[in-house]
């Protein structure tokens, strides 16, 4: 195995509200330029893990550091994308795009290309003037991913970024995600309960189990890259999606 | 554009039909109080009153100027100190417990009841009125001021956060933009209070604003004066309305058209 170098260390990670542990001793790794999934169960503490990743909430207990920097204020370096795609009602796409380069103190026409180049890798193109509302939920979805990635960002972090919308248009735009990201390498953390999804996108999957969410197992997705339609009907694909299946339906025994 | 233009003809359909549905109330009224025989000082007809708002155009217009002045300072000061108490709430959360709940007794006293203490407090001049309309706008645009500046998405605030935003950039880029048709919304609300507020305030005391002159018209049985100054008040807030709604063209452009909603 390669030794690329770690880009996100999370050690001994546990998160208590109130009472219950939503996350409990979670540990794992990942590697710059990788692609990892975090798939399980609802309420498995997917998203808690993904929030104290991105420094937006503390740990209760563990660490978890950025290429060698501890984690304990929200980080910069950083995209989010979260499960609705929260894009501001008054701003048209290329201005919600352009939101973060805002945010962060920068003048937003030195990123009016890069936001452009963007939204046409989306697919957006003769959207750039619309308002959110003239949006479908997809498209709407997309213009939260160009926006995650205008600063290009070392980490992209998606908590179900897909998990509103439609069965059909949930799969499209996984190929439209492996499009973008193909295109801006970057490293991702990618949170989602569909597990077509996992095997899809992913390099790495880690299993999470139900309440508290502990790392049941890590499978490496060794399926070739560019991923496409096809990749869905290959063997080693529906092997490796029964193996994940495997691991989460383990639980339902115990 | 074929689009557009349906759209301008429904629209010119729309004013056509609001038109002839005020012609016809004034038709009824016209015809049927010469019908019933009501006498002028009960029930002027629309023409007499026309004639009677022809003959005090200058004396309305005057006193007119004095209420618009102080609704409009009045309601100046509410949009002002609505916002500010509204933004210490937000930013503030121990003053919640505080201002909240006194607002909200302070609101429940009828405004109008306590109008004669001012007049006891600040005299017959222009301060009692402005106080006034400044009180009954208050509570409005504080309340949609609170909701528009401070009920933002969490994600949203999140996202802001992660790109390094700064509480600067979060109010004048979210909270701000965020609180526009609430505080429209309210404008359109208060501005009618604030009205209120000055003419109760002229009725109680003074010699100027069309409060007074309503009393004037009641005290010489002069009925046809009384609806003039009506008009005159209607027109003013047609016009009020009508800024508000000229703000909202330009700066919510991008909310959906409420008729395809």
């Amino acid at each position: 195995m390669t030794m690329t170098p770690v880009a996100v260390k999370v050690d001994g990670l546990t998160k208590t509200f109130g009472t219950g542990a939503a996350v409990e001793d979670l540990s794992f790794e990942v590697r710059e330029n990788e692609f990892v999934t975090i798939v399980g169960p609802s309420g498995c503490g997917k998203s808690t893990t993904l929030r104290i990743v991105s420094g937006l909430v503390p740990p209760t207990q563990g660490n978890v550091s950025i290429r060698g920097k501890q984690v304990d204020a929200p980080i910069g370096d950083v995209g989010m994308v979260f499960q609705s795609p929260v894009l501001l009602p008054w701003r048209n796409t290329v201005s919600n795009v352009l939101f973060t380069a805002e945010m962060r103190g920068e003048s937003p026409s030195a990123y009016r290309e890069r936001a452009l180049h963007l939204i046409k890798l989306a697919s957006l193109e003769g959207f750039e003037q619309r308002y959110p509302h003239e949006l479908s939920g997809g498209m709407q979805q997309r213009v939260a991913i160009c926006r995650a990635l205008l600063l290009n960002p070392s980490l992209l972090l998606m908590d179900e970024p897909f998990g509103a919308l439609d069965i059909m248009t949930r799969e499209k735009m996984g190929f439209e995600l492996l499009k973008i990201w193909s295109a801006n390498k970057t490293t991702v953390l990618f949170v989602t309960h569909s597990i077509t999804e996992a095997v899809l996108l992913s390099d790495t999957i880690i299993v999470m189990t139900a309440r508290p969410g502990k790392a049941k197992a890590v499978i490496s997705v060794d399926l070739p890259r560019p991923r496409d339609v096809k990749t869905l009907r290959d063997p080693r694909f529906l092997e490796l999606a029964g193996a994940v299946r495997d691991n989460i339906e383990a639980q339902w025994v115990e | 554009m074929p689009e557009e233009r349906s759209e301008r003809m429904e629209r010119a359909r729309r004013v056509a039909a609001t038109l002839s549905g005020f012609a016809a109330i004034l038709v009824v009224w016209q015809f049927g109080a010469r019908f019933t025989r009501l006498p002028e000082y009960i029930l002027p007809v629309p023409t007499v009153i026309a004639v009677r708002f022809w003959q005090t155009l200058a004396i309305q217009a005057h006193h007119l100027g004095v209420t618009a002045t102080t609704t409009t300072v009045g309601l100046a000061m509410s949009l002002i100190v609505g916002v500010l108490l509204a933004l210490s709430v937000i930013y503030i959360k121990p003053l919640q417990a505080i201002v909240l709940p006194v607002l909200a007794a302070f609101n429940s006293i009828p405004k109008i009841a306590i109008a004669p203490l001012f007049v006891i407090w600040f005299g017959l001049g222009l301060e009692p009125k402005v106080l006034l309309a400044f009180l009954l706008g208050l509570f409005p645009i504080f309340v949609n001021s609170v909701t528009g500046l401070g009920e933002i998405e969490p994600d949203v605030l999140d996202l802001a956060r992660l790109a390094g935003g700064t509480q600067w950039r979060m109010f004048t880029k979210v909270r701000l933009m965020h609180a526009v048709p609430y505080i429209t919304d309210a404008l359109k609300v208060a501005f009618p209070l604030a009205l209120v507020g000055s003419i109760v305030g002229e009725f109680i005391g003074g010699n100027s604003g069309m409060g007074y002159l309503i009393l004037s018209g009641q005290f010489n049985m002069d009925t046809p004066l009384v609806f003039a100054c009506l008009l005159s008040i209607t027109l003013f807030t047609g016009l009020a309305i009508g800024v508000v709604a000229l703000v909202e063209r330009i700066f919510l452009k991008w909310r959906p058209s409420r008729r395809k909603r």
